[in-house]
């Protein structure tokens, strides 16, 4: 029956040519079947997806209303392949409640068994349904997996061991900062907003004092990476912090990374160095401080940088002396006349413009 | 030598080239697959999770406008909508010699900006800068035509604010969420310096309000084939080349730059007729000659929809430009090409950007033409010159079709089933006519890089005299004396 692909000539380019043909076509029927049952599978699976989650939601927030225990909805029938459609819902609505509804969805996931089924798929290949097991058994508080969640924390891949992280500290904060804090530190891989909202949930009591000194005795890149951390931390200490970087640390990554890191209620830091540092984005930090925690008395200080030679620099001591309490409009527009420097003048101007000084 | 010998020389050198360009272009199929499984089994955890949170890094979207005045007051009106919490907009009316400005001055209330304006890129002067009193992100430059869009957008680099750039064409259709997703290779790994996405076909599609409302296929013909050669291009082509860092083009459609390397390499070539691609292979060469780390993404999701040609003088002109620019991208790259320092970029892209994309359509069009010549004149019996034809066109539909097949299994946007079946038919019937007419045009192309005519798209009437309603407006460009400022 393969006669057909006996070449015209035994010469060997025509036969290649002839297998060729024959293995592309036959590779692309084979794909064109696949792509369509591929399609007819997506077609039923998002039909099945849509019935039961619209079955699902309904259960899931009567439970979340329900008062009493005899007030809790009775639980439908469900197929073994619509558990992870479930489960998936059921972190969903989990992230997005609070309080006592938590406490509540919890009850509904001990009953439909979903930590076991969680314990299963934690062992599985497939990282989407790994990722949905941690998230629930955390969500669960299942105290029995903390030594997992401990080893998976050194796990290579990013979302595995920063989930493990969120996990542990939903199980127990306090005892989880101990664990998670050194990770925190070495791991650069792990996405700054899980971090942030990861200690927010351990609280500024845990996390202040470990991130502080964290901060001090890491390298200029960690350190800079962590100070972005600090607005989950206590302000008091921070400001104390960032005083002690400013006066010790020559780093201009990081003397500009601890001038972002003070909150607009702190007390002005010594800006007399920074506003006269060699490093032009140092210049700016400081200009762009004083806009936030400035007082009038920096003005002298914000005009001298208004003739700097980087643009960037003229352009935040600019904002910062429109921002400065206390000076009206007509001040402003008094200050910018007086300015001989037309890169000065200009720069107000445009600052002046930008926040609605005519 | 016989012409019986010749031909049995040019047979092997075609059959070659035509496996070696599909086992090519197969293995950046899988390494594509591999990617955007990766890719999809984190994206939904992430998204679910926000894990990327966008607020600390935003946003300047450069938009170039030369005579867009039937549709520039819609772009910008979806361009003010994406889901992003930071970002400023950045029209540049590139002298356009309609009413573009007046109607951005009067359908977003735009008023002279007395702005600082700093020339860090060179490019033509600017007459004006205005901004919106409706949308504080708003801001519209307006200058001299600078006869290509690399100038406009240069000009509006000058003009951003955000460590981050986005270049928009005029016409193009962005997702409500593009922005978000493009900027996550920039929170993943810091030393990313520029990232692109999937560029699709909007004809067919349905548009309300500057964003695409249902998915469809076009009824033209040629937009139609130009949708699977776009899934063919984007979904394997460039997520192919990502993974090893060294993709060599980033669709001016849509691009996201870290701005200060733009900067420090001059931005775009106002001269390249392939502006997107110059820049990218130019940033290679830069940070491989500085020896500095850096990484050039590409994120598989569509974020991005434009318009393709849909008549024949259209599309030649496109495909002719194309060619051209990849050459004069390579040529004035070519200290890239085996370069010691130069890694995957050096020694695998840039060889075979050069040997088949580039002079492809040589060996393309001299194959068919030497093929069925041989064929007809019984040099080779007429069966054997059918076989292989017939092994390119089916290694030609085996790429569309793993294409279509790599689509269904990621995004699967085209919702009908019939939508599936006729893209598996254009893979086919494409391969008659159309492929050998593009090579043709590729061949054009090359042609005219070669012999260094310059292409008829830069002589589009863009120089003509320019409007004075806008000359009482201060310029504001720097003045030469005091160049030790920035």
């Amino acid at each position: 029956m393969w006669e057909f692909l006996s070449p015209p000539t035994s010469d060997l380019a025509v036969v290649i040519a002839a297998w060729t043909a024959a293995t592309a076509t036959f590779t692309s029927l084979v794909l064109f079947g696949a792509t369509l049952a591929l399609r007819f599978a997506t077609v039923q699976r998002t039909r099945r997806r849509r019935r039961v989650i619209e079955r699902w939601r309904e259960v899931f927030a009567a439970t979340i209303v329900a008062s009493a225990e005899a007030d809790l909805p009775a639980l439908p029938r469900y197929r073994d392949d619509e558990r992870m459609l479930l489960l998936e819902e059921w972190n969903r609505l989990h992230e997005a409640v609070d309080g006592i509804a938590r406490d509540r969805l919890a009850r509904v996931a001990r009953r439909l068994g979903f930590a076991d089924f969680a314990r299963r798929k934690l062992r599985r290949r497939w990282l989407s349904e790994r990722l949905a097991a941690i998230q629930t058994l955390g969500n669960l508080r299942e105290i029995a997996e903390w030594e997992n969640f401990i080893e998976l924390l050194d796990h290579p891949n990013t979302a595995l061991s920063i989930t493990a992280a969120k996990a542990l500290v939903q199980i127990d904060r306090s005892d989880a900062v101990r664990f998670v804090m050194p990770h925190v530190v070495a791991r650069d891989d792990w996405p700054q907003a899980t971090v942030m909202r990861i200690l927010r949930e351990a609280g500024a009591e845990l996390v202040t004092r470990p991130l502080c000194n964290a901060i001090l005795t890491a390298d200029a890149d960690t350190a800079v990476r962590l100070l972005k951390y600090t607005g989950v931390a206590q302000s008091d200490m921070i400001d104390q912090l960032v005083e002690l970087l400013l006066r010790e640390r020559k780093e201009p990554a990081v003397l500009t990374a601890a001038m972002r890191a003070l909150g607009s209620g702190s007390t002005p830091p010594r800006t007399a160095r920074l506003t006269e540092h060699d490093v032009w984005y140092v210049r700016m930090e400081a200009a762009k401080l004083l806009g936030r925690i400035g007082q009038p008395r920096d003005l002298p200080v914000l005009e001298a940088l208004l003739g700097d030679r980087e643009w960037w620099v003229r352009y935040r001591a600019a904002q910062a002396i429109v921002a400065l309490p206390g000076l009206e409009p007509a001040a402003l527009r008094a200050l910018a006349r007086r300015q001989q420097d037309s890169f000065a003048s200009d720069m107000m101007q445009q600052a002046m413009a930008e926040a609605g000084i005519a | 030598m016989t012409m019986q010998d010749f031909i049995g020389h040019a047979q092997w050198v075609f059959l070659l080239y035509f496996i070696g360009i599909n086992l090519g272009y197969l293995s950046q199929n899988l390494l594509a697959t591999i990617g955007i499984r990766r890719y999809l089994q984190t994206a939904d955890h992430h998204e679910a999770e926000g894990v990327f949170s966008v607020l600390d890094v935003p946003i300047s979207i450069v938009v170039p406008a030369f005579n867009e005045s039937v549709s520039i007051i819609s772009s910008v009106k979806a361009l003010l909508q994406l889901q992003y919490p930071l970002y400023e907009l950045v029209v540049i009316n590139d002298g356009s010699t309609d009413d573009t400005l007046a109607k951005l001055i009067e359908g977003f209330a735009l008023r002279p900006f007395p702005e600082a304006y700093r020339d860090r890129i060179p490019s033509s002067p600017v007459r004006g800068i205005y901004s919106s009193e409706r949308h504080p992100n708003l801001r519209v430059i307006d200058k001299e035509n600078g006869g290509s869009k690399a100038d406009a957008v240069n000009a509006g680099i000058n003009a951003c604010r955000y460590p981050l750039v986005a270049v928009v064409d005029g016409d193009s259709v962005l997702q409500p969420d593009s922005l978000r997703r493009v900027v996550r290779p920039f929170l993943e790994d810091p030393t990313t310096i520029a990232v692109g996405g999937t560029v699709r076909i909007a004809n067919g599609c349905t548009v309300r309000r500057g964003f695409i409302e249902k998915v469809g296929l076009p009824s033209n013909f040629l937009a139609l084939v130009q949708v699977v050669e776009y899934l063919r291009a984007f979904l394997f082509g460039r997520m192919g080349w990502s993974p090893i860092n060294a993709l060599l083009i980033v669709s001016g459609a849509f691009g996201v730059f870290r701005k200060e390397v733009l900067t420090e390499i001059g931005g775009f070539n106002p001269r390249a007729v392939g502006e997107d691609m110059e820049l990218i292979v130019r940033m290679h060469r830069h940070m491989r000659e500085q020896r500095r780390p850096y990484r050039i993404t590409f994120v598989p999701d569509p974020v991005c929809w434009t318009d393709a040609p849909e008549t024949l003088k259209g599309l030649k002109s496109q495909r002719v430009r194309w060619q051209h620019g990849l050459g004069q991208s390579l040529f004035l790259n070519r200290s890239l090409m085996f370069n010691r320092h130069g890694g995957t970029v050096s020694w695998l892209a840039v060889p075979f950007y050069l040997i088949f994309e580039l002079f492809g359509p040589i060996l393309e069009v001299m194959g068919y033409l030497v093929m069925i010549g041989a064929g007809i004149m019984g040099w080779i019996s007429a069966p054997a010159a059918l076989l292989f034809l017939a092994a390119a066109i089916a290694l030609g539909v085996l790429l569309s079709s793993s294409a279509i097949m790599l689509e269904e299994l990621s995004f699967h946007l085209y919702p009908r089933t019939r939508d599936v079946l006729l893209l598996f038919l254009i893979a086919v019937v494409e391969n008659f006519g159309y492929r050998q007419l593009t090579a043709l045009w590729r061949l054009q192309g090359l042609a005219r890089w070669l012999f260094g005519r310059s292409h008829k798209w830069e002589s589009i009437a863009r120089t003509e005299s320019l409007s004075d309603a806008t000359r009482s407006v201060r310029v504001l460009t720097m003045p030469p004396e005091d160049a030790s400022r920035r």
